[in-house]
């Protein structure tokens, strides 16, 4: 038996359940197949961290430091597991890169392999993100506030009048998504404090059908967006973006007023939602992962067992799970850790 | 009813076009209801004032609305303020400035902290000084300014209400100097048919105590405590003084008042100016304190179902809802009965910030008066006697009782006539 536990992604969940391994005094295989750790926050180029705003490089690097370099962590970027033969504790598993592949035996998992922004051309156009280029997405605009230039893509200019249109791709039994995201209404509205920061005079309004800000995002980012920066909340989704000549307009409902509204805007931010990665998909089916009726990987247990799988020395932790905060997932990252070593430690304690 | 703006349509009764009549209902036009613009300018305007900042801390939960006595009556509130606001209304000329009372209720209920009592007295300020403010409201302030009380009465009337008793009073600003209770009478019953029958109440019911008092007489002036909330924070400010140096010429243990909007405002507003703290007490809290006494004196009864109806700058104001109570529930043969609003959940006159004034403009944008909703409320709990404590009410709610119709069915009393009536006068 190897003794080793197997993190699958370097993002968040996974930087910390490999920390939390290494930590307890186990070996532990780190895989990530892009070329570089930090997962969606460092490849989707987050500009700070939500709720707290921490510059996200920064924030990030601290995570990687701790595993960077720990003799028992043998860190595999630029792989991806291919195949999955026997079961704990004695899992071999093929790790994929462009050097070739090789097998190695592990004893538990930790899958931590994240979740795909909602892609709002997906399923409908309603909202123009691939006719117009002042419609963007919350990712999109993360990568402009990360450049400290926020501009309107068609002409290169400041945007007077911005909007962010929540739940797109959450929450809509059409496009198949039940789900709240659970931070779009957070990560919105630290743009909206960011957009406001670069650009004190735009204005910047939120469309949405309940801010969901969930514990201290309540009155660190919700009231303090509204009360410090002036950010305009209006309540009632946009219903599609369209076009009146060249100017961008929203159509929707001010539901507090009972009044339509078609509102011309400079740009569109998207919030879209989460859903699950490839990455979570695939090794759902490699490891056999049954997924829950979402999709996501399903633990077993309910709220009370956030990580485990109904796969023996399996768990799962982050968004592979459904959707989370850093917060969530670095809780479930160090309880996935916890879990995947006590997994070992209950078979070397008893043979 | 009052609607949003776009909701309404326009129709012009009388109508000439190009020398053609074209009155009537099929000029009637409507206003477009979309929203084409979110321009928050006047928000931020309103927002940019000093005190008015919380009117941007709405996040529209709505609890407000339900317990705002105006919306009872129309469309109005706090969230629909801020909504209207979003939406680019200028509050500086809209009516909505004038139509808020300062009950105090949806602060009560406000989990953000929109304080419609900061933000109604600095909007308002700013609309006095761009000249937007409603004709009788600006008559009223002009009277005050002028004659030192609402009505444009002179000082020397201020007395007369004395003259026509036959009860020793002690003129302070004949006989200025130490007294034990300084009564400040306030205007309305000052000056007020009705409210001049509460005065002399009042100073029977003191005299029979036993009570060493004074009143500033042809020297006390308006407490202008109305006047700050409809922004006449200037006016206000030469009120505490002259009030102030009234009360330092005549050292006194306790000011009683007869008004409560006087008590907030010795208590909570003349200290931020002057730094000096008051002994005031509302009289049902001073009278209170002589219950005992009271009882004993008591020889009459008051066979009657009465309800009493909470001033809000007593109650929700001030805390103070016992002290009306325990005089009412002492009164021989009295049948007490609560409204179904009542205490920190009362309803309100209407008289409130200014509402006293304004009774033309807000029946351009309500249903009915306050009032009238209240004395509907009394009527149907099944009391013969509304009782009121404050020297707005009487008035308000004795004209309300003759517009909804109720006359013979309710009477309205002030607490302090109706232990005068049952009172051994004849000592």
């Amino acid at each position: 038996m190897s003794g080793k536990v197997m993190v699958i992604g370097g993002g968040p969940a996974g930087l910390e359940a490999a920390r939390g391994v290494i930590e307890l005094g186990y070996e532990c295989i780190l895989v990530e197949q892009r070329d570089s750790l930090g997962g969606s926050p460092i490849s989707a180029s987050y500009a700070a961290l939500t709720p707290d705003m921490e510059d996200t490089e920064v924030a990030m690097a601290r995570m990687i430091d701790s595993v960077v370099g720990n003799e028992l962590a043998d860190i595999r970027l630029g792989n991806s597991v291919t195949a999955v033969e026997g079961s704990a504790p004695e899992f071999k598993v093929t790790l994929q890169s462009d050097s070739g592949s090789e097998i190695v035996d592990i004893c538990s998992v930790v899958v931590a392999t994240g979740f795909k922004h909602f892609d709002p051309g997906r399923e409908t156009q309603k909202y123009g993100y691939y006719e117009y280029d002042d419609v963007l997405t919350l990712v999109d605009a993360e990568k402009m506030l990360k450049s400290g230039s926020f501009v309107r893509p068609s002409t290169g200019e400041a945007p007077k009048t911005v909007c962010f249109v929540q739940c797109v791709g959450s929450r809509d039994r059409q496009i198949g998504n039940q789900w709240c995201s659970k931070v779009c209404c957070g990560v919105a509205t630290k743009e909206a404090i960011e957009i406001k920061h670069l650009l004190p005079d735009c204005k910047v309004i939120v469309f949405y059908i309940d801010m969901r800000m969930y514990g201290f995002w309540e009155d660190l980012l919700y009231w303090k967006a509204q009360e410090e920066y002036r950010v305009n909340f209006i309540r009632g989704l946009v219903s599609e973006v369209t076009k009146r000549g060249d100017t961008i307009v929203v159509k929707g409902e001010d539901t507090t007023m009972g009044r339509p509204m078609e509102v011309p805007m400079d740009m569109v931010i998207l919030s879209v939602g989460m859903e699950p990665s490839d990455g979570t998909l695939a090794m759902a089916e490699l490891f056999e992962l049954p997924l829950e009726c979402h999709g996501y990987i399903e633990t077993k247990g309910g709220p009370l067992n956030t990580v485990q799988t109904p796969i023996d020395g399996v768990f799962v932790a982050g968004t592979a799970a459904g959707p989370a905060d850093l917060e969530d997932s670095i809780s479930m990252g160090g309880a996935a850790a916890l879990k995947a070593c006590a997994f070992i430690r209950r078979i070397t304690v008893t043979n | 009813m009052s609607e949003h703006e776009y909701q309404r349509h326009v129709e012009k009764e009388h109508a000439i076009i190009d020398g053609i009549d074209v009155s009537g209902i099929w000029n009637r036009m409507w206003v477009p209801r979309e929203t084409t613009d979110f321009d928050f300018t006047n928000l931020d305007k309103v927002r940019d004032l000093k005190g008015a900042e919380s009117i941007g801390w709405c996040y529209q939960c709505a609890q407000c609305i339900g317990v705002c006595p105006v919306d009872n009556v129309g469309s109005y509130g706090p969230r629909k303020l801020y909504s209207k606001l979003q939406n680019g209304m200028d509050l500086f000329t809209h009516s909505d400035l004038w139509m808020c009372t300062t009950c105090n209720n949806c602060l009560r209920v406000c989990p953000k902290g929109v304080d419609m009592m900061k933000i109604m007295p600095a909007v308002r300020e700013q609309a006095i000084l761009e000249g937007n403010v409603p004709v009788e409201l600006q008559e009223m302030l002009q009277n005050v300014a002028e004659y030192g009380n609402p009505m444009g009465e002179s000082a020397r009337k201020r007395v007369r209400w004395m003259k026509k008793l036959d009860e020793p009073i002690r003129d302070l600003s004949k006989e200025p100097g130490d007294v034990d209770v300084l009564w400040y009478v306030s205007d309305y019953f000052s000056y007020h048919p009705r409210g001049i029958d509460a005065a002399q109440a009042m100073a029977r019911v003191f005299n029979r105590l036993g009570i060493d008092f004074g009143v500033l007489g042809r020297e006390e002036k308006c407490d202008g405590d109305s006047q700050r909330l409809c922004g006449e924070s200037g006016l206000f400010e030469e009120l505490v003084e002259h009030n102030h140096a009234m009360f330092e010429k005549n050292p006194h243990e306790r000011l009683v008042v007869s008004d409560p909007h006087a008590y907030n405002a010795f208590k909570n507003h003349y200290p931020e100016l002057t730094g000096n703290e008051y002994p005031v007490q509302h009289y049902t809290q001073f009278l209170a304190e002589h219950i005992d006494q009271l009882k004993q004196m008591f020889t009459e009864r008051f066979e009657r179902k009465v309800t009493f109806h909470d001033p809000c700058y007593l109650g929700r104001h001030n805390g103070e809802y016992e002290a009306p109570r325990t005089l009412i529930e002492a009164i021989p043969g009295i049948e007490f009965m609560e409204m179904y609003r009542c205490k920190q959940q009362g309803y309100c006159c209407g008289g409130g910030g200014g509402g006293m004034w304004l009774d033309g403009l807000t029946g351009e944008h309500t249903s009915e008066r306050l009032s009238e909703n209240r004395v509907r409320e009394a009527i149907m709990v099944g009391a013969e006697v509304l009782v009121v404590c404050c020297p707005y009410e009487v008035s308000r709610f004795e004209d309300a009782v003759k517009s909804t119709d109720n006359e013979g069915a309710l009477e309205v009393m002030d607490i302090i006539e109706i232990i005068d009536m049952c009172i051994n006068n004849k000592e």
